[in-house]
């Protein structure tokens, strides 16, 4: 049998919007890399993803916003990570997310932004450098 | 690290709780998780759902959270879907249709990757079952993978077992096969909204009706609709405490003293056990029936000669 994958993640969509395709493209990129990927679906409330994040004792976080709430949403993710012990926790943040505004999201904590365009196994490689480094 | 773990589990710590989960689901430090807690808690209401991908699961178990809350009992979901056999990954979606207050306390729902050919549950679920009962959850709702017909395992974890149907899936042939039918204590059609649904019903109940003494309740429930799901847990209930009191032919409790009866044999072999070996002789000679096995392995069991073994 193989080894348990070392990674969870947690990809969720906060907020109005109603699309997925590209979270699910991701969630079945990391899967095919072999990650554990908890699928929290669409039209989730920043405390429902928490909670997740939480019970499911994962390694990062991917927020998908298409929406243009990204500046409202993910701060208020970000507090209450930390506010329930979970600071340990990678953020990442995909959708369209406007240039000017990913300085600004990577100032308030987030790990990385990926954008349209990304190479999906840039986003693998990352997480696994993050989690090697995390374990290590 | 394990002790500090165990001391913020013990102060019912949630995130202590995830990140025991994730040690059992690793299969690390298993026997430290054993010794510290040897079993689960007395009361603990354990249930398994089953049945094959797409039947609904996920869904009734989310109806089911809602109608325990109701009743001030708090549940813990060990949700498991497949893991990849070629990359190890997994896509754990269950939660997903599980809907729950974020800030309700008296929920926790942990989704777990199950590898092909382990009876469509995670590896280790023994331990975590351990872990939620301890933690102090009043029921535990076991989800496999979408099952199929001979993925048993779960009979061993769980107090009841609701299999889980829906109609269009075959003919009423299907119902004769063996597997995972025979280990159902309790059979669910669901989508009852459904136009097919009261036949599949007919032909399940119809079936059931050929064997001797079975008494299964078969219930028509929709998780779309909330239908029928307050009578899907009256069965649970009235099930469990039919448990060790009825003992009809073909009761799932003498069923599965039989299909145990093996495995005992072969320990009462092993340990050297007079009395025992006394039995197996008897029973493999054909002079002792079955039945009297079972019932000379009980007196022997209540006079503390014998331990069952652990599975």
């Amino acid at each position: 049998m193989k080894k348990k994958p070392l990674v969870r993640v947690v990809l969720a969509k906060v907020g109005l919007d109603g699309h997925d395709r590209g979270i699910k493209v991701v969630a079945r990129a990391l899967r095919d890399a072999g990650m554990e990927v908890i699928y929290a679906g669409l039209w989730q409330t920043p405390e429902a993803v928490v909670r997740t994040v939480a019970d499911e004792d994962a390694d990062f976080l991917g927020l998908s916003l298409l929406s243009g709430a990204h500046l409202t949403l993910v701060p208020r993710v970000l507090q209450l990570l930390r506010q329930a012990g979970l600071d340990h926790v990678g953020v990442l943040v995909g959708g369209i997310i406007p240039e000017g505004d990913v300085p600004k999201l990577l100032q308030m904590g987030v790990a990385r932004v990926f954008g349209p365009g990304t190479a999906l196994p840039d986003i693998v490689a990352f997480l696994r450098e993050r989690s090697g480094a995390r374990s290590a | 690290m394990l002790d500090t773990l165990l001391e913020r589990f013990r102060q019912s710590d949630r995130l202590a709780l995830a990140r025991l989960l994730t040690l059992a689901a690793r299969g690390e430090q298993l026997n430290e998780l054993r010794s510290a807690i040897p079993q689960p808690v007395q009361g603990t209401r354990t249930v398994a759902i089953t049945g094959s991908g797409g039947v609904g699961k996920s869904t009734l178990i989310g109806r089911l959270i809602e109608l325990l809350r109701k009743q001030n009992q708090t549940v813990a979901v060990l949700a498991c879907d497949p893991q990849s056999p070629l990359s190890g990954g997994a896509l754990l979606g269950d939660r997903f249709r599980m809907l729950a207050k974020p800030d309700d306390e008296g929920v926790f729902i942990r989704s777990l990757a199950a590898a092909a050919g382990h009876g469509a549950v995670a590896d280790h679920l023994d331990v975590m079952l351990r872990l939620v009962s301890a933690f102090g959850f009043d029921v535990v709702l076991i989800e496999t993978v979408g099952a199929g017909q001979g993925d048993t395992l779960v009979r061993e974890l769980a107090d009841v077992v609701i299999l889980l149907l829906q109609p269009e899936t075959g003919d009423d042939l299907q119902w004769e096969k063996a597997g995972l039918l025979e280990i159902a204590d309790i059979i669910a059609i669901n989508k009852g909204d459904l136009p097919m649904a009261e036949q599949v019903e007919a032909q399940v109940r119809a079936t059931l009706g050929l064997a001797n003494g079975q008494q299964i309740p078969v219930i028509r429930v929709s998780a779309k609709t909330g239908e029928g799901i307050e009578a899907l847990w009256a069965a649970v209930a009235a099930s469990e405490s039919g448990h060790g009191i009825r003992f009809d032919p073909g009761h799932p409790l003498l069923r599965r003293a039989q299909e145990s009866l093996a495995t005992w044999f072969a320990r009462a072999q092993a340990d050297q056990h007079p009395d025992l070996q006394q039995l197996l002789a008897g029973w493999q000679q054909g002079t002792l029936g079955e039945e009297e096995a079972i019932q000379a392995l009980f007196d022997l069991m209540a006079r503390g000669g014998v331990t069952p073994p652990l599975t």
